[in-house]
């Protein structure tokens, strides 16, 4: 057993930190570091700076302008994104519809769209959950009728994260309304400037806008735009989610929260005295801390599994599970730290350039906003419960 | 980074399994050695030695052939998982520990110990100690070129059939002071010894000295060091016990909700039980992950062995509450019987956090190191 980073990782880490030191512009990290919104050109300035690197495509194929990294440098490269305070990858296009058309594309789809995707051309969003199909996402009821040389779309999705900045959307579609949910579901691209199409914003409990509804109406698509073949797109939208669920622990971004509790509460006081001094706050601290210090070891283990080549199974369920509540219990943590100081909302404290006095000290401000956000993260990407019923029906045997 | 067992730790683990999996091969066997005199089997005792399972737990510059993080580690979770009674932790491990870390190491004796020829159990604890490295009221004086012991030291682990007996005493200071104790070895023969059972299953014994004589090993700032590295090794071994524990406890409670019908169905098919089962899994892979990093680190400087292993054994105190819990309640009325194994295992499992720090003890220990 041997839970050092080799030197050949070491030494990649070093040239990951010293690139981000080199590219990143302070004015972007602050922004992220204070919680301040991000524009659309914020997140491109970023994934641009990765596109030109070779850094952007790190789940694809070498063949395909993949970076080839196995799975412990992806874990490196996380993390160091995160200590950076860079923006997040927008992972639809990426991360999400890559994978999908490398496996399953036509020759013609890989030869278009792929290049874009590395070039940060094409803004994807995710259309996935509707209205009345979120954890049964086989539920979902957006049509799409054949009509020789395309498709008519009509329906709903919704959730739809950033949509208002998007170009193209891929869906999961009904083409057979006549049999068992799963088996009537196609996975199609759409532009979202085709006639028909309509995003409407959704503020969420932080006041943000974030997500947003996404309407077709009589919507024409091309028959080029189908992945794969009509009626399979569960198959497609399942290998999918098994992406998505690739480092859903978040263990950089709760160790990075967890930093961030520890200054708050010196700085903040009971009694007069810093809070981290009282026993009883400082005891869920550590108690915190000690959760993701074993977290972060059984995300390793994983991560070091998968680099040899052994496919996660339930473990990466167990861990979106534990890194959602451990990251949860941080923004928790945060916001009691902050006592009365947490009430403020001032929501324009978080546009560029916002230079008024804060009420009460700077940091105070975004945490119990981020509090509330952070619900979120249990009920996305297949919500803790449906990951029991993953684990409970794959590896009980019941 | 490479989580796997070296060959020659898989070789090790398996001959242990083998072992403990013939001679403790169900719950009747393990009630038999604990009806023996000595709380447990000599001759399973001296098997041990000869498969080489005591050496295991020693380093090779005093003779032994093990003594990582990872030795213990693996021979502690196969204990765990035949909930196994034999005096491992106390001479095994805790006493080993000391008689080796003291400045003239006392190479016969542990050589002895290998060998099952002789037993020595640590007795630091105290009626009025929680659990402190430094706490200590019994008194020790010197006196006509001899040294001398004053008091009584409790929950002494095989404390009634050890030959020897390793005592901390206070020869200078107030109770509480860091400094002036001294580590002392005693012959168990001059001592007033009342034997008792723990609630799980241990013989354990409180142990009265009325000027008896006794060997210095150390004192001061080493005294104390050798009581922390003895406790601290205590707390991996018990953590890595509580590991194979809870394994156990999920194998069987698993097991029986696909046996159990109520309602006409196998009670493992209702979701709410399912869903139980879920976070068990997930909490034991946790601690497990906690006692992978502290083994992994025990051999490093003392403040980085002692965090991780402070996280490991606050991590077991809460999730073995979790599991012991857990594993009764979904079981039903058949876990409240003394004859079926998963009650045994349940309690051994909420005892572990009453030796070598509980979790409230840990987590502290755990604040101050970080």
């Amino acid at each position: 057993m041997n839970f050092e980073y080799s030197e050949k990782e070491e030494k990649f880490r070093t040239e990951v930190r010293d690139w981000l030191k080199e590219t990143l512009p302070k004015y972007l990290s602050e922004k992220v570091k204070k919680y301040q919104r991000l524009t659309k050109e914020d997140y491109e300035l970023f994934m641009n700076n990765l596109s030109k690197k070779g850094w952007i495509a790190w789940h694809w194929p070498e063949e395909y302008g993949g970076t080839g990294w196995n799975a412990i440098e992806k874990h490196i490269f996380e993390e160091e994104i995160v200590k950076a305070s860079a923006p997040r990858i927008v992972p639809f296009g990426v991360n999400m519809l890559g994978p999908v058309l490398i496996e399953f594309g036509s020759e013609e789809q890989k030869n278009y769209y792929l290049p874009r995707i590395l070039n940060n051309e094409d803004w994807w969003a995710q259309g996935y959950s509707e209205p009345g199909a979120g954890s049964d996402l086989a539920s979902l009821k957006t049509t799409a009728i054949d009509k020789g040389d395309h498709y008519i779309v009509n329906g709903q999705k919704t959730w739809t994260t950033l949509g208002h900045h998007a170009d193209k959307i891929f869906c999961l579609v009904k083409t057979d309304l006549n049999v068992k949910p799963q088996l009537g579901i196609s996975f199609l691209l759409i532009d979202m400037d085709s006639p028909g199409v309509e995003v409407k914003p959704i503020i969420t409990l932080d006041g943000e806008h974030e997500v947003n509804e996404v309407w077709f109406t009589d919507v024409k698509v091309p028959k080029k735009n189908l992945v794969g073949k009509e009626n399979e797109g569960w198959t497609y939208a399942k290998y999918l989610l098994t992406f998505e669920r690739t480092g859903i622990a978040g263990v950089p971004n709760s160790k990075s929260a967890l930093n961030h509790l520890k200054m708050v509460s010196k700085k903040s006081t009971k009694n007069g005295k810093p809070l981290i001094e009282d026993p009883m706050f400082s005891s869920e601290v550590a108690e915190l801390e000690i959760d993701l210090l074993a977290m972060e070891i059984f995300n390793l283990r994983t991560v070091s599994a998968a680099a040899e080549g052994k496919a996660p199974g339930m473990e990466s369920s167990l861990l979106k599970i534990k890194g959602t509540l451990v990251r949860q219990k941080t923004t928790e943590l945060l916001r009691k730290a902050l006592g009365p100081q947490a009430l403020p909302y001032l929501p324009e404290q978080f546009d560029e350039g916002w230079n008024e006095m804060p009420i009460g000290p700077e940091y105070a401000g975004p945490i119990a906003k981020q509090y509330f956000n952070m619900r979120k993260i249990s009920i996305y990407g297949g919500s803790n419960e449906i990951q029991k019923n993953i684990v409970a029906k794959a590896s009980f045997g019941l | 980074m490479d989580f796997s067992l070296s060959e020659e730790r898989k070789m090790l683990q398996e001959t242990v399994a083998r072992f403990f999996e013939n001679s403790y091969n169900d719950i009747k066997k393990r009630s038999e050695y604990l009806d023996m005199n000595d709380g447990f089997s000599r001759e399973f005792w001296k098997e041990s030695s000869n498969l080489g399972v005591i050496s295991g737990l020693i380093s090779p510059s005093f003779g032994g052939l093990g003594g990582s993080g990872e030795d213990i580690s693996i021979i502690f979770e196969l204990i765990g998982k035949s909930l196994c009674i034999e005096p491992f932790l106390s001479s095994g491990l805790l006493s080993s520990t000391i008689l080796s870390s003291i400045k003239n190491p006392k190479t016969d004796l542990i050589n002895e110990i290998i060998d099952g020829r002789l037993l020595v159990s640590f007795a630091h604890m105290e009626m009025n100690n929680r659990y402190e490295d430094h706490f200590v009221e019994s008194k020790a004086f010197f006196e006509n070129e001899n040294w001398k012991l004053n008091g009584s030291k409790s929950f002494v682990i095989n404390g009634d059939s050890a030959d020897k007996v390793i005592i901390s005493a206070r020869i200078e200071g107030k109770i509480n002071d860091k400094n002036g104790i001294g580590l002392f070895l005693v012959d168990n023969d001059k001592i007033n010894n009342r034997s008792y059972n723990t609630i799980d299953g241990y013989r354990s014994a409180e142990l009265n000295f009325d000027n008896v004589n006794a060997e210095l090993l150390c004192k001061d700032e080493l005294a104390l060091e050798c009581i922390i590295k003895a406790n601290s090794a205590g707390a991996l071994a018990l953590s890595a016990e509580a590991v194979g524990i809870m394994q156990v406890c999920f194998d069987l409670t698993l097991d029986y909700l696909k046996t159990r019908k109520q309602f006409g169905k196998s009670i493992g098919s209702f979701q709410s039980i399912q869903h139980r089962m879920v976070d068990m899994m997930l909490e034991i892979e946790q601690v497990r992950s906690a006692v992978m990093l502290a083994s992994s680190t025990f051999e490093t400087n003392s403040s980085t062995r002692d965090k991780n292993i402070s996280a490991a054994k606050n991590l077991v105190g809460r999730v073995g509450k979790l599991i012991a819990e857990e594993s009764i309640q979904l079981h039903g009325g058949i876990a409240m019987t003394w004859e079926y194994s998963v009650a045994h295992y349940a309690k051994r499992l909420i005892m572990i956090d009453h030796l070598m720090g509980d979790a409230d003890y840990h987590r502290d220990r755990f604040k101050l190191l970080s």
